[in-house]
């Protein structure tokens, strides 16, 4: 095969021009899915007195009571996740409600904590922050953990496997594990999968209807807040400059549609959090500041995709050209 | 004597392509929960391999690395025109052919530079690839913050990806079958030097063996890139397969 220089250059800038034309079409594509008009929650702890003074708190058990036809009905007896001699069923503790359990989707910690040289309680409504670039859904191996157009995070329990991925990489281990239910059984449930992944979808099915959560209309003393994200977000932001106060969920894992609003700071929270709440097991949720998404940090990684092919393309040139310029093509 | 059979930017492409998609078969399987679960992470030096953000950036890395290397492949293939690897009309019969006389149920055909069952097998691994690469920057799009895409896009982007995964990695598992078949062993070594004997060319090759002749003599080369007596030896090497058929 014979190849002048020109011929060469000709064709290497036509496959060049291909390369970036695709890309930049894809480009265009991609940059219009950026969706609007999320909905989110807002707690203010200034308001919540936990229900102390019910059996259960009124958002926990209306929670319960709206989510009873989505709890698992695992099938017994439940095998251990082979090799790991262990397996998680919650089904017998049904009636647990200070933790998150796949049957109890929020719980309030009963906090006393100690600011500004007095004793005072607080109570946090704990469930899923439903972030805005949540990595449970994001890394979810099988697509089913979806943030919907709405903002809620959702899981689907006809998809899921329960490998409890979404639990190890959220920042706060949300999502609770139920074996002997889902998908895995239909596979080799002797060898793989655990079972179904459960947590707060918003009421996901509500607000579609156009209602509310269940647990904003639950709340006695309307210390749940629910409207647009960008509303709520820009309450939480004013009322913190008015009074002084804190808010969390706003900057965590890169920004949620679950804000918290306190006169406390929430570093104070949190380590009564973690001194009177945490027992070293998944279910109960701590209150870490500023929180860094690792997936928010794509750029060198984005770019690094970006220049791949055109560096492919350049080397390519390279090479061919060095063979050619050989003068004999003979693949020496 | 021996022939070259892979040029550099070929042993290249193929080293590079090998090592990058082993890398993104294993990291890529650590995207489900498997290497706590099965005491992968137990193993020495595999500690990591449970972290998914370890796994994850690593997967990327490696993905720049596939994607680098099929875009310098196939603008390779563009600007030298070199399509012997490429499908052609009849070659799932002719493999079929290939098939059976390794059953000793026919003759094994004559081959160019490459067997038409490794023409349709690049086929489907090239397929396969430029699946994954598609999906996979799709899904690297979809994790960026401030990207949403529908519900069914996500499930169906993540289903498709994992379905080419199994492909490929059958393809891999087929390719690296291939050389539990003694005839396929010494293409092994010409992945690493690049030269293959004459004797395997023409055997095993004998329509390439032509075609390089017949280029040399077209290019008006008196020395051929095997030997002088190349036509010579070319006719012995014809009459040797009519004999044994598939001898080699």
């Amino acid at each position: 095969m014979t190849m002048t220089r020109r011929s060469f250059l000709k064709r290497a800038t036509i496959s060049g021009i291909a390369a970036a034309s695709i890309m930049t079409g894809a480009g265009k594509v991609l940059a219009g899915t950026r969706s609007t008009g999320n909905y989110a929650i807002l707690h203010d702890l200034n308001k919540c007195d936990g229900c102390v003074h019910q059996d259960t708190p009124k958002c926990v058990l209306a929670c319960r009571v709206k989510n009873e036809l989505n709890f698992p009905q695992p099938q017994q007896p439940i095998k251990n996740y082979w090799p790991q001699p262990k397996h998680e069923d919650w089904s017998g503790k049904r009636h647990v409600t200070d933790r998150l359990t796949p049957y109890n989707w929020t719980y309030v910690q009963h906090l006393e904590v100690e600011h500004q040289g007095k004793k005072i309680e607080v109570h946090v409504p704990r469930k899923c922050m439903h972030c805005d670039n949540p990595p449970c859904s994001t890394l979810c191996p099988f697509g089913v953990n979806d943030k919907t157009a709405e903002g809620p995070v959702v899981i689907n329990p006809k998809g899921c496997f329960g490998g409890a991925k979404c639990r190890d990489v959220c920042p706060w281990h949300i999502p609770q594990r139920q074996g002997g239910v889902g998908l895995y059984l239909e596979v080799v449930p002797d060898l793989a999968g655990g079972g179904v992944m459960y947590k707060c979808d918003m009421c996901h099915d509500l607000i579609k209807q156009g209602q509310q959560p269940a647990c904003v209309n639950a709340c006695p003393r309307n210390a749940i807040m629910f409207g647009p994200q960008y509303e709520l977000h820009e309450y939480a932001q004013n009322w913190a400059r008015q009074n002084q106060g804190y808010v969390y969920g706003d900057e965590e894992n890169g920004g949620t549609a679950n804000f918290y609003i306190s006169m406390i700071p929430f570093e104070v929270i949190n380590l009564a959090i973690i001194d009177q709440d945490l027992d070293g097991t998944t279910g109960r949720v701590d209150m870490a500041v500023n929180i860094e998404n690792p997936l928010d940090e794509p750029g060198n990684i984005l770019s690094g995709l970006l220049m791949a092919p055109v560096a492919g393309v350049l080397a390519a040139g390279i090479s061919t050209y060095q063979i050619m310029k050989g003068g004999n093509d003979v693949e020496d | 004597m021996k022939i070259k059979r892979h040029n550099t930017a070929i042993r290249f492409t193929h080293w590079v392509t090998a090592m990058s998609i082993f890398v993104l078969l294993f990291t890529g399987f650590g995207q489900m929960p498997v290497y706590k679960r099965y005491y992968v992470d137990q193993l020495p030096g595999l500690a990591w391999s449970s972290n998914f953000l370890a796994t994850l950036y690593l997967h990327y890395l490696a993905a720049m690395a596939l994607i680098f290397i099929s875009a310098y492949y196939v603008t390779y293939l563009i600007v030298s025109k070199r399509w012997d690897i490429i499908p052609r009309r009849g070659d799932f019969k002719e493999s079929m052919q290939i098939f059976a006389s390794m059953l000793g149920l026919a003759e094994e055909p004559e081959n160019d530079k490459y067997l038409a069952e490794q023409r349709l097998a690049f086929a489907v691994t090239a397929f396969s690839v430029m699946a994954l690469i598609v999906t996979g920057i799709l899904k690297v799009y979809k994790n960026l913050p401030g990207m949403e895409f529908s519900v069914g896009t996500v499930f169906w982007l993540a289903q498709i990806h994992n379905l080419f995964t199994v492909i490929l990695l059958l393809s891999v598992i087929v390719h690296l079958a291939a050389f539990l078949i003694k005839a396929n062993r010494p293409l092994v070594a010409s992945m690493f030097t690049g030269y293959i004997d004459r004797e395997y060319v023409i055997h095993r090759h004998a329509a390439w063996w032509d075609k390089l002749n017949k280029e040399h003599r077209e290019a008006g080369l008196t020395s051929p890139p095997v030997h002088p007596e190349a036509v010579l030896i070319a006719e012995q090497g014809k009459s040797c397969l009519d004999k044994t058929g598939n001898s080699s």
